[in-house]
């Protein structure tokens, strides 16, 4: 595989019964970037998520991380080996307060390991409420939590599905400057949206999924004209 | 509060140990039987009341400890005490052949799982009669250690007591929690839920086995109805549903409260206490499903560590 990427994805493809999720799909992520996944409901974006991450078991193809295979690894050894991921229907530990939400997923030492996550709540404005249940949390404070949570594990490589969604303006802003920010700090980043303005305003490049197969990929600007594109979306 | 709990647990502790020298016998054996349920409802607490996977076959790692020390004591001679380590050690064994397989399910499947698995020790048990006796069971040769167990019944009950406090205090109790929490989001974050799920069965079985060879000592005769009853498996869950599930001192609260109920209302009517406890369940579960402590730490955001 390419040296310079560093999640490669080669001809994927699962199928549940009679339904093919993801169709014989390929991608490339070079370091440093943020991509974007889009596409119609059901066109796979989660499950090529769930496949990455070893939440699926793939039917067909491969994954490589770091130029290693990772298709056929548990969940827990892809994460350890530096991928994190948010979920599109919130995954917060509910009866853990916000603060030990963030302190579980980490075997560093307790002192730095409290440090970080005070200072991850801190950004995301949630440190007053670090000692509450995360379910008592509002829906917007809780997919902050599930962000900082994936933060605290340091992955290199960042899976959000859906990040913005439920979270309001202002603090849509911050979080979109956060994710740049990850960037910056030498992170790729692979994110499913639905809002496009957020997609165009900070993807590098975009990938487009439609019944399971990419059908375009490219910087935003070009992905908005694509004639197939417009096609899956608004039909002919 | 902080220097009041240490004292009130130190002169707590004295007083039991000193309790043996005032009581009368059936006093003595009605301290070691709390011990033993403090120390069962404590056990099961371990693995279903932190990872959340009911177990509903417990009362085979008693059973299977009654037995492996029974046979240690009868054919082989030893000690009591020595021969219920070992029965601890073959409950774990057990835990460690079913809990891969089982561990896998989820839900009510590991329930009914357990539940089976019970049925099947027992019915082994039973069928092996060249070692265990059969149907007509093991007595065990009589000796007047009833002090003795009381000790040993009391440290087993104060051991898993600790470990609780241990884990539920550290960063271990949180990974065991994430298993009940959300197993899926536990994995992807990192953690390897089927290690920890397994490591919280082997603990849970270690004291019910234990436990399990003190008891076929203290009455000196077993058989696989005695030491296999699901009752007892559904008293451990009473318990810990009561006093508060996941929490440390819930399982002490739960077994301490019932075992004297109980008791109470047993030396006056024969049968009154199995209505009680289907009582209890239902009250429990419809009006206070986090158990006493549950409800205390919600009501007054009192921390989980209690």
């Amino acid at each position: 595989m390419d040296q310079g990427h560093i999640l490669e994805i080669r001809d994927l493809t699962k199928r549940f019964g009679g339904v093919t999720a993801v169709n014989s799909c390929s991608l490339a992520l070079a370091p440093r970037k943020i991509y974007g996944l889009i596409g119609p409901n059901g066109s796979g974006k989660t499950t090529l998520f769930n496949c990455i991450t070893g939440l699926e078991r793939r039917d067909d193809g491969e994954v490589y991380f770091k130029a290693e295979r990772i298709d056929g690894l548990k969940p827990h050894q892809v994460a350890r080996r530096g991928i994190g991921r948010t979920f599109q229907m919130i995954r917060v530990f509910p009866e853990l307060s916000a603060l030990e939400n963030l302190l579980v997923v980490t075997a560093e030492p307790f002192e730095v390991a409290h440090r970080k996550a005070l200072e991850l709540l801190q950004f995301v404005t949630l440190d007053r409420l670090q000692k509450e249940y995360a379910g008592n949390l509002s829906y917007g404070q809780q997919k902050l939590l599930e962000f900082i949570r994936v933060l605290m594990t340091d992955p290199e490589l960042i899976l959000l599905d859906e990040p913005a969604a439920g979270v309001n303006r202002t603090l849509l802003n911050e979080l979109l400057a956060a994710i740049t920010n990850l960037r910056d700090q030498g992170k790729t980043i692979l994110i499913i949206e639905h809002d496009m303005k957020v997609v165009m305003g900070l993807c590098d490049t975009v990938f487009v999924l439609d019944y399971g197969e990419k059908i375009a990929e490219g910087p935003p600007s070009v992905i908005q004209t694509n004639e197939r594109v417009i096609e899956a979306y608004f039909g002919r | 509060m902080k220097r009041v709990a240490p004292a009130v647990l130190v002169i707590g502790l004295l007083l039991l140990v000193l309790y043996p020298l005032m009581a009368s016998g059936y006093e003595i054996r009605f301290m070691l039987q709390l011990f033993m349920w403090v120390a069962l409802a404590q056990s099961w607490n371990l693995i279903s009341g932190l990872t959340g996977y009911v177990s509903f076959g417990h009362v085979a790692f008693f059973g299977t400890g009654a037995y492996a020390a029974a046979i240690l004591v009868t054919s082989h001679g030893w000690h009591w005490a020595p021969a219920s380590m070992m029965g601890g050690v073959a409950a774990v064994i057990l835990a460690l052949i079913i809990g891969y397989p089982c561990l896998r399910l989820k839900g009510p499947y590991f329930a009914i799982a357990t539940l089976g698995l019970n049925e099947v020790v027992r019915a082994l048990v039973s069928y092996f009669e060249s070692v265990t006796g059969g149907g007509s069971g093991i007595s065990l040769p009589p000796i007047a250690a009833t002090g003795q167990i009381y000790y040993a019944m009391g440290l087993a009950a104060l051991a898993v007591t600790a470990a609780a406090h241990l884990i539920i205090t550290s960063r271990v109790g949180l990974r065991f929690m994430t298993i009940r929490e959300d197993e899926i989001a536990a994995e992807a974050m990192g953690i390897d839920t089927a290690r920890y799920k397994l490591y919280a069965f082997l603990l849970s079985a270690f004291i019910p086995g234990v436990v399990g060879g003190l008891f076929a000592q203290d009455t000196g005769y077993i058989e696989p109805i005695s030491v296999f009853p699901l009752l007892t498996t559904i008293t451990m869950i009473v318990m810990v549903l009561f006093g508060g599930k996941g929490t440390i001192w819930g399982p002490v609260l739960g077994a301490v409260t019932l075992f004297v109920l109980q008791e109470m209302v047993w030396v006056r009517f024969l049968y009154l206490h199995q209505i009680l406890f289907g009582a209890i369940i239902v009250v429990v579960v419809l009006l206070m499903p986090k158990g006493i402590l549950g409800m205390l730490q919600e009501r007054y955001r009192l921390p989980r560590t209690i």
